[in-house]
C-alpha cells in the first residue's frame, strides 16, 4: 500500500511542482503570475497536437512523438506566455486581471480549436486529441529497497525530466546573476534599474520561462491522469500550483515539500478508499484531505511567509 | 489620427467610461476578424447575440413565447453575475483578491437548497429565508478566509483556492450520496416555493420565467456604492486597501476591515450562489466548481471594480454567454466562439490602463505643440 501511494503521489505531486517552480521564476521576478492554469493548457494542447500528428509519421513503436511533443508543449507554453508578457509589461496592465484573462482565452481557444482541428484533419466531431499513456519504467537493484524502493518503480519519464529541470532552475535561480537579477527585480526593481539591469527584459524572459515549464506540467498530466488532451485538462493544477508556490513561500526546495505533501495526501486518500472497500461515493469525501491538511499546515507554516516586494505593481521608471 | 483618438476618448471626465467603450468596439471588430476567418457574417452573428437575449426580435417564436420570455430569462442569467461580481469588487477595494467566489457561491447554494429547498415551507418565508441563509453562509466562508489571512497570515488566493475544493467535494459527495436526481443526476430540484425565479408563469398569453432577485441586484450594486463612496465603513476599507501602513497609522483596525470586507464579499457570493442554484439552475451538478466566480473576476475588473460599472460590464458578458447558444443553433457554429469574443473583449479592456496613460500623454503633447506656435 505504501507503494502505490509513493509512486501515485510522484506521478501526480511533480507536475505540480514544475508548474510551480515556473509561478516562482514569473512571481519572485515581480509578475503575478494566475496564468499558470491558461499556460500548462495551451501548453498541453500544442503537445498533445504534435504527438497527434507525429503519430502517423513516425512507426507506431517509436519514442520519437513523445519526446517532441514535450519539446513541441514547451515551446507553445513560451510562445503563450508572451501574451501575459504583452498585457503586463508592454501595456502596464493589472496582471491579476491578465492572468485570469489569458486562463479563458486558453480555455476558449484550445477547445474551439481542438475541435475544429479535429474537424478538419480526421474529419471527427471530437474536443479530445487522444494520447496514448505514457510508458513507464523501474530502475532494477534500487527499486528492491524496502519502502524507498518505490520511488524507483513504475517512474515515468516526465519525473525524471522535471527533476532534471527542478535542479537546472534551481542552480539558474540561487547561483547565476541571472537569478539574483530576478530576484532583485521582484523585491526592489527600481535599485535593481539603477545598477544597470533591464528590468523588463528580467522580468519578461522570467514570464515566459514560466509558460513552458507550466506547458511541462500540463503535457505530463495529459500523458498520465487523462490520456488525452481535451477541455478536462483545466480542472484547476494551475491554480493549485500556485497555492503551492505561496505555501512554500515563492522558495523552489519548500514548494517542492508542499507539492509532495499534496500529492501524496491525495494518493492516501485513494488508498485508503480501497483499502476501506467503501462505496465509490466515499472517494469525493475523501478527496478533501489534500486541500484541508495544506489549510491545516498553512496554520503553522505562513506566519513568516512573505511575498516578493514588488510582487504585482506595475515597473514605473518615473516612480524612483 | 492622434488628435482624433484624444477627441474621441476625452480629457477627463467621463474618460474612463469612453475607454471602456472603446476597448469593447475594437473587440468587436476583432471578433467579426475571427468570424469572417470561419466565413460566417459578423453582423448576423452579433444580432443572433442579441436576438438569443430578447434585445432584438427573432424571426420565429415557440409558442407562449417571444422577445419578452427571452429578456427575462436573460435578466435570470443575469442576476447571479451582478452579484458575484460585486463580490470580487467589494474584495478588490480593500486589496483582497477574492478567488473563491465560486466556493462560496456552492456552498450557500447548497446550504440553502438542502434546509428551505426541499422543505414544504410557504413562499413568503421560504424566499427570504433562502437569501438569509445565502447571506449567512456565504458571510461565514468569507469570514473565515479574512480571518485566517489576519490571524494566521494565510494569503488570502490559497485558502480560497483550498475551500473551493473542499467545498465542492463536500456539495459533491452529500448530492451522490443523498441528494441525487435519479434522473438527471444533480441534486434534487428545490421547491417552487422556496426558488428565487418564478418559473413558467403564465400571463398574457405567454411563458414567463421571473427574476424576483433581480431589482435587488440592482439595488444592492447602487448601496455597495453608496457605502463605498459615502460613508466611514467604505473609507476604511478602501484606505486599507490602498496601504495597510497608512491606514494602521491613522488608527484604521486592519483586522477588523479585512474581516468585515470578506465577510461582505462572502455574504455577496452567496446571494449570487442561491440565486443561481435556487433560481437560474434550481439545482447543483455535483462535481463541479461553478466558472462563474472566476468569470465574475474578470467581469468586476472590465467594469474598473465599480459597484454600477459591474452591472454594465456583466450585461454584456451574459449577452455573449446567454446568447451564444442561439448563435450557435444559427450559424452552426461551435459555441465557444462566444468565450472566444469575451476573451479578446477582455484583454482589450485589460488594456486600457495603458489606453489612459497612452491619451494623456497624448495630450500634454498636443498642448506643448501648440504652446510653441
Amino acid at each position: 500500500m505504501t507503494d502505490t501511494i509513493i509512486i501515485d503521489g510522484l506521478a501526480f505531486a511533480l507536475p505540480m511542482f514544475v508548474m510551480s517552480v515556473g509561478g516562482i521564476f514569473s512571481e519572485k521576478s515581480g509578475i503575478t503570475n494566475l496564468a499558470l492554469e491558461g499556460l500548462q493548457g495551451f501548453g498541453a494542447f500544442c503537445g498533445s497536437l504534435a504527438a497527434v500528428l507525429f503519430a502517423y509519421g513516425f512507426a507506431g513503436s517509436s519514442r520519437m512523438p513523445y519526446y517532441l511533443s514535450y519539446l513541441i508543449a514547451f515551446a507553445g507554453g513560451m510562445l503563450y506566455a508572451m501574451l501575459h508578457v504583452l498585457l503586463c509589461i508592454k501595456f502596464k496592465a493589472n496582471q491579476i486581471i491578465s492572468g485570469v484573462v489569458v486562463n479563458i482565452l486558453a480555455v476558449a481557444l484550445t477547445t474551439f480549436l481542438t475541435k475544429r482541428i479535429n474537424e478538419a484533419l480526421f474529419s471527427e466531431k471530437s474536443n479530445k486529441f487522444v494520447l496514448e499513456t505514457s510508458m513507464r519504467f523501474t530502475v532494477p537493484g534500487l527499486s528492491r529497497i524496502p519502502v524507498l524502493g518505490a520511488v524507483f518503480t513504475n517512474v515515468y519519464p516526465f519525473e525524471v525530466l522535471i527533476i532534471v529541470i527542478a535542479v537546472i532552475t534551481w542552480y539558474v535561480m540561487y547561483k547565476t546573476p541571472y537569478g539574483m537579477h530576478l530576484r532583485a527585480c521582484g523585491d526592489n526593481p527600481h535599485s535593481a534599474d539603477a545598477a544597470g539591469i533591464d528590468v523588463n527584459r528580467v522580468r519578461a524572459i522570467a514570464v515566459i520561462l514560466s509558460g513552458g515549464l507550466s506547458a511541462i506540467g500540463g503535457m505530463s498530466y495529459a500523458y498520465s491522469i487523462s490520456a488525452s488532451f481535451s477541455p478536462d485538462i483545466y480542472l484547476g493544477f494551475g491554480y493549485l500550483a500556485i497555492a503551492a508556490l505561496i505555501f512554500g513561500n515563492w522558495s523552489i526546495l519548500p514548494t517542492l515539500g508542499a507539492c509532495l505533501l499534496f500529492g501524496f495526501a491525495r494518493s492516501a486518500g485513494q488508498a485508503l478508499i480501497q483499502r476501506l472497500g467503501m462505496p465509490s461515493t466515499y472517494n469525493d469525501l475523501v478527496r478533501i484531505l489534500p486541500y484541508v491538511l495544506t489549510l491545516f499546515l498553512l496554520i503553522f507554516f505562513s506566519k513568516n511567509n512573505r511575498s516578493p516586494r514588488a510582487l504585482g505593481e506595475i515597473y514605473d521608471k518615473g516612480k524612483r | 489620427m492622434k488628435k482624433a483618438l484624444v477627441k474621441l476618448l476625452g480629457k477627463e471626465k467621463g474618460q474612463m467610461f469612453r475607454i471602456s467603450l472603446f476597448s469593447i468596439a475594437i473587440s468587436l471588430i476583432v471578433g467579426s476578424v475571427i468570424l469572417i476567418l470561419i466565413g460566417k457574417n459578423p453582423l448576423s452573428a452579433y444580432g443572433n447575440l442579441l436576438q438569443g437575449t430578447g434585445i432584438l426580435p427573432k424571426y420565429s417564436y415557440a409558442g407562449r413565447q417571444n422577445m419578452f420570455t427571452d429578456f427575462m430569462s436573460f435578466l435570470d442569467a443575469l442576476t447571479p453575475m451582478i452579484f458575484a461580481s460585486l463580490a470580487v469588487s467589494v474584495a478588490l477595494k480593500c486589496g483582497l483578491f477574492n478567488i473563491g467566489v465560486s466556493g462560496m457561491m456552492l456552498a450557500a447554494g447548497f446550504a440553502a437548497s438542502v434546509t428551505v429547498g426541499m422543505s414544504g415551507l410557504a413562499a413568503p418565508v421560504a424566499k427570504p429565508l433562502v437569501i438569509i441563509i445565502g447571506i449567512l453562509v456565504g458571510g461565514l466562508v468569507g469570514g473565515l478566509i479574512g480571518w485566517l489571512k489576519y490571524r494566521f497570515n494565510i494569503n488570502e488566493v490559497v485558502s480560497a483556492i483550498m475551500l473551493n475544493y473542499t467545498l465542492m467535494y463536500i456539495v459533491t459527495f452529500f448530492i451522490n450520496s443523498f441528494y441525487a436526481d435519479p434522473v438527471s443526476r444533480q441534486s434534487t430540484p428545490v421547491t417552487d416555493a422556496s426558488r428565487l425565479t418564478l418559473v413558467g408563469v403564465k400571463t398574457m398569453g405567454l411563458k414567463i420565467d421571473i427574476p424576483l432577485a433581480f431589482p435587488f441586484a440592482i439595488l444592492t450594486a447602487v448601496l455597495i456604492k453608496f457605502i463605498m463612496d459615502r460613508t466611514t465603513t467604505g473609507f476604511e476599507i478602501k484606505a486599507v486597501g490602498l496601504s495597510h501602513m497608512a491606514a494602521e497609522y491613522a488608527g484604521i483596525s486592519i483586522r477588523n476591515n479585512i474581516i468585515k470586507t470578506m465577510v461582505i464579499s462572502g455574504a455577496l457570493s452567496g446571494i449570487a450562489g442561491v440565486t443561481y442554484f435556487c433560481g437560474y439552475t434550481g439545482s447543483i451538478q455535483p462535481g463541479v466548481v461553478p466558472g462563474m466566480g472566476f468569470n465574475a473576476i474578470a467581469v468586476s475588473l472590465l467594469g474598473n471594480s465599480d459597484p454600477i460599472g459591474c452591472i454594465f460590464s456583466s450585461f454584456l458578458i451574459t449577452i455573449l454567454s446567454k446568447g451564444a447558444i442561439y448563435l450557435s443553433s444559427q450559424q452552426g457554429v461551435d459555441i465557444e466562439i462566444a468565450d472566444l469574443i469575451t476573451a479578446v473583449i477582455l484583454i482589450f479592456a485589460a488594456c486600457s490602463e495603458f489606453i489612459r496613460i497612452y491619451v494623456t500623454r497624448t495630450v500634454a503633447e498636443i498642448d506643448q505643440a501648440e504652446g510653441e506656435r
